[in-house]
């Protein structure tokens, strides 16, 4: 089995390499055939030819586009994603601390979704057709149809206009992180601030990501509630549910300890799956509560051409993408010995 | 089903790896809330009032002086000075105190203002004023152009620097620069390195000027955060700001939420349509501030139908510009009078041009050989530029009445750039796009849209008249030393423009700055275009 499991991972990762490979030359030659000049980005509003004409050296631009996509593959096997043009940044540390931002954001959604999910999940399976069973079924559908940016946008509406109790926008207040300057170790703000004791940061943080995160968690939370649901319900018919009910067990104990131990293999699919939805929702999020992130990053990048750093972002969602896929089945072999590597 | 749990128990891990803690902090944020007046927050009180935010649009570029050509001057003017300061009186002192030239205006020497430190503590002298120049036209990068005249600098005494040139220029117009004019520190940046490691260096936030703000934290995508220089030759006042923070916000919905609430102190590039309903709002004054920005249509001389100086003229007569200042910006600008701004030399209140006359259209295209259009136009703009749009909907119905279909196609500034700098019998007819200058002259304008070009930059309208190359080549090297002369050479050049119609001058808009009412002071240079000078502010 051990060896197997070794085996079926080297395969994988293989694998992986060929599709991150794939998209990064299809991804290379799509945006450097679009009638665009890289140059004329780089060097600002009002160049004189001379500057455009250094920009097309220092970038390679006059040579062959094959031959720039050698210069880029080589410099990719050295860590290193280039130059962004639109921001002159290299692109390894815009996404670094970009990358943060967004997991930092999604980890925090997930949580949410996977708690209220579940919970949410059980009862409406235990009260089947109540009307708590038909909230939550309301509550899944809109989750999973509003739009995104309209619920942020209520939400800010509601929680900052109306009650004035949480924060617009940003990651953290700059007052506050002024006054109380945070040691960057992980770049996660939250985990950050906790481990350097940092209790006035941690808590300023954790008012500004309790929006948008509620935001993006509206989504897997519809998925994940229905996903549960019908697994407990069909769970719940089991005999040994029946012997349970007739040991004389507590409720709250069949539901949560017997019943969702099997019903909840298949939601954790979901769950992995929505982490690559939300890594996709993050882009219109970030931009309504001015998240500094990887949907901002792409956004703007790909506005402007900037194909370094869309390069990048797509790089990075790709890797996202592929080992979330491999977490998923592995995690599947592991709970269901039934299925073959 | 031990097995399940385990697993349930690792994917938890993961996650809660980051946010267990969020849980219990989650908890304790009521508490928080709840006993805010405690003395901590009576303490955060005095400090915030002590701090300014501007919120601004896109992200910054580089910090350093030599390169920078876009838009962190909106740090650099805080941080850096430069002789001489461009404002609505002309040009006033700034590091220099005063400044004469020889008679055909080929020799300038600038008298330094004296003890001026540095944000390390060295004394400014001339010295740095040659490093700084030289170091910018060395680089060659960006902004390195405005310097082309200067031949050589000569530092006179430690207050005084002599500049010979090339060929006359108004070099104290030049030293106003909003993009690399700025005096470095070059006792303190020699010791880095060479001019790319200086650069490196900068980059990672830091400064090395004379300005009333030193930087202290730079995030170019989120915040930079400056604080005041203690020895600044200017002195502080108790109602200034001890802090500044320009804050990256790309949403303009978003901007204006925080401007509204206080969030930040300073916005701009407000949706257009919430103005009437910002002016009402008790929380903010909106600060209107004349650009010297102006929105051109580049009609493509080169290629049929445009090619033909009527219908050119035709087209500049059906124009609705008031209507187009009314509903694209919403009366918040003015009709453009020829190619130069308000503000600017060779700005000319009682110069004849194109007004809405449809009749006199359909007669100059009759004239043409074109008595029902019956021609296509293809007009681009640039892609997101909601103004820009607005203004290609108007021309497509107005000409429509000429006959003229207008195919429009929204760019993005590169693609369509690189379009136009293409082969023209292939290019747009029409391009919509802004000017402004590097600094305030009109031969910055003139030349670069205007003058011959043997391959195409930013002359869009391929226009090439020898005629209108001699006068405002005349023009430019008499503007220092013959200013009346150098006026009225411009009036001819731009006399002659209009009657080419290489263009239809649009309108120029105005800056609108929502300022939150604890502010006042707040003032907009449109040489220095989305500067906020911190130091001017005060509180309320």
């Amino acid at each position: 089995m051990a060896r197997k499991f070794g085996e079926y991972i080297a395969y994988r990762v293989v694998l992986a390499i060929f599709v991150i490979l794939g998209v990064i030359t299809v991804v290379f030659f799509v945006s450097r055939i679009i009638p665009s000049d890289p140059a004329a980005l780089w060097v600002g509003a009002h160049p004189t030819k001379e500057a455009i004409e250094k920009a097309r050296e220092e970038l390679h631009l006059n040579e062959p586009v094959i031959k720039q996509y050698f210069y880029y593959l080589s410099s990719l096997l050295h860590g290193d994603l280039g130059v962004s043009i639109r921001t002159h940044n290299p692109v390894t540390q815009d996404l670094k601390s970009a990358f943060t931002a967004t997991f930092e954001l999604i980890l925090v959604s997930e949580f949410i979704a996977i708690i209220i999910g579940i919970i949410l999940g059980v009862y409406s399976a235990v009260k089947k057709d109540s009307w708590l069973d038909n909230l939550s079924r309301i509550l899944a559908i809109s989750g999973v149809s509003l739009p995104t940016f309209w619920f942020g946008m209520i939400l800010q509406l509601i929680f900052f206009k109306y009650l004035e109790i949480l924060p617009l926008a940003g990651r953290v207040d700059s007052v506050v992180i002024l006054e109380h300057p945070l040691r960057t170790i992980t770049g996660f703000y939250l985990l950050d601030s906790l481990i350097t004791g940092n209790f006035v940061v941690f808590v300023d943080a954790l008012k500004h990501i309790i929006l948008p995160a509620i935001t993006l968690a509206m989504y897997p939370i519809g998925l994940i509630t229905r996903q549960v649901r019908s697994m407990m319900i069909e769970v719940l018919q089991e005999n040994y549910i029946r012997t349970a009910w007739a040991y004389g067990i507590p409720p709250k104990k069949i539901y949560f300890k017997y019943a969702l131990k099997n019903a909840i293999a298949p939601a954790l699919i979901t769950v992995g799956l929505s982490f690559a939805y939300t890594l996709i929702g993050a882009f219109l999020v970030e931009l309504i509560f001015n998240w500094p992130g990887l949907g901002r990053y792409a956004a703007y990048s790909i506005l402007s051409m900037d194909y370094p750093a869309i390069l990048g972002v797509t790089i990075i969602a790709a890797i996202a993408y592929v080992f979330i896929n491999l977490i998923v089945d592995l995690i599947q072999v592991y709970l269901d010995p039934r299925i073959e590597l | 089903m031990k097995k399940v749990a385990i697993s349930i128990f690792l994917m938890s891990l993961v996650i809660l790896g980051v946010i267990a803690s969020g849980c219990i902090g989650g908890e304790t944020t009521s508490t928080v809330q709840s006993s805010k007046e405690t003395p901590s927050s009576t303490e955060t009180e005095s400090q915030v009032s002590n701090v300014v935010i501007y919120g601004y649009e896109s992200e910054m570029i580089t910090l350093d002086p030599s390169i920078e050509f876009s838009n962190s001057i909106i740090m650099l003017a805080n941080l850096y000075e430069c002789l001489v300061k461009y404002t609505d009186k002309g040009l006033e002192p700034w590091l220099a105190t005063s400044w004469e030239h020889n008679e055909n205006g080929t020799e300038w020497v600038f008298h330094l203002r004296k003890g001026v430190k540095f944000h390390s503590g060295n004394e400014m002298t001339a010295k740095d004023v040659k490093w700084s120049i030289e170091r910018t036209i060395r680089m060659g990068m960006g902004p390195a152009f405005i310097w082309d005249p200067i031949e050589s600098i000569e530092i006179i005494d430690d207050y005084t620097v002599k500049f010979k040139l090339k060929y006359p220029a108004n070099l104290p117009l030049i030293a106003s620069s909003a993009y690399g004019a700025y005096i470095m520190d070059s006792a303190f940046l020699s010791k880095i390195g060479d001019d790319k490691a200086i650069t490196e260096y900068l980059n990672q936030g830091h400064d090395a000027g004379t300005g009333p703000y030193a930087i202290v934290k730079y995030d170019p995508k989120t915040e930079v955060v400056f604080k005041k220089f203690d020895e600044y030759w200017g002195g502080w006042e108790k109602d200034q700001f001890d802090t500044a923070i320009i804050k990256i916000v790309p949403d303009p919905a978003l901007r204006e939420q925080m401007v509204t609430s206080g969030e930040v102190h300073i916005a701009k590039n407000l949706p257009l349509d919430d103005i009437p309903q910002l002016q009402q709002n008790p929380n903010i004054v909106l600060h209107e501030e004349p650009s010297f920005r102006v929105l051109y249509g580049m009609l493509n001389t080169k290629k049929e139908p445009l090619n033909n100086k009527l219908v050119r003229k035709a087209l500049s007569y059906a124009v609705p510009y008031k209507d187009i200042v009314d509903y694209v910006l919403g009366g918040h600008g003015y009709i453009a009078k020829g190619p130069i701004p308000k503000g600017i030399m060779g700005y000319f209140e009682d110069l004849p041009t194109y007004t809405y006359d449809i009749e006199k259209a359909k007669q100059l295209l009759t004239e043409a050989g074109y008595p029902n259009g019956g021609f296509k136009l293809l007009l681009t703009y640039t892609q997101g530029d909601e103004a820009e749009g607005k203004v290609a909907e108007v021309l497509k119905a107005e000409w429509q009445k000429l006959g003229i279909e207008v195919e429009i196609r929204p760019m993005n500034w590169e693609q369509q750039w690189a379009l136009a700098r293409s082969d023209p019998q292939n290019a747009q007819d029409i391009l919509l796009f802004y000017w402004w200058p590097t600094y305030p002259t009109p031969y910055d304008y003139l030349f670069n849209m205007f003058h011959c070009e043997n391959e195409t930059l930013f002359n869009l309208c391929y226009y090439c008249n020898p005629e209108f190359d001699n006068l405002i080549d005349q023009a430019v090297v008499l503007e220092a030393s013959n200013p009346q002369k150098a006026e009225q050479l411009y009036k001819q050049a731009i006399e002659l423009l209009i009657d080419d119609a290489p263009a239809i001058f649009f309108y120029s808009p105005n800056y609108i700055y929502a300022v939150h009412k604890s502010i006042k002071g707040f003032k907009a240079y449109p040489a220095y275009p989305e500067v906020v000078f911190f130091y001017e502010l005060r509180k309320i």
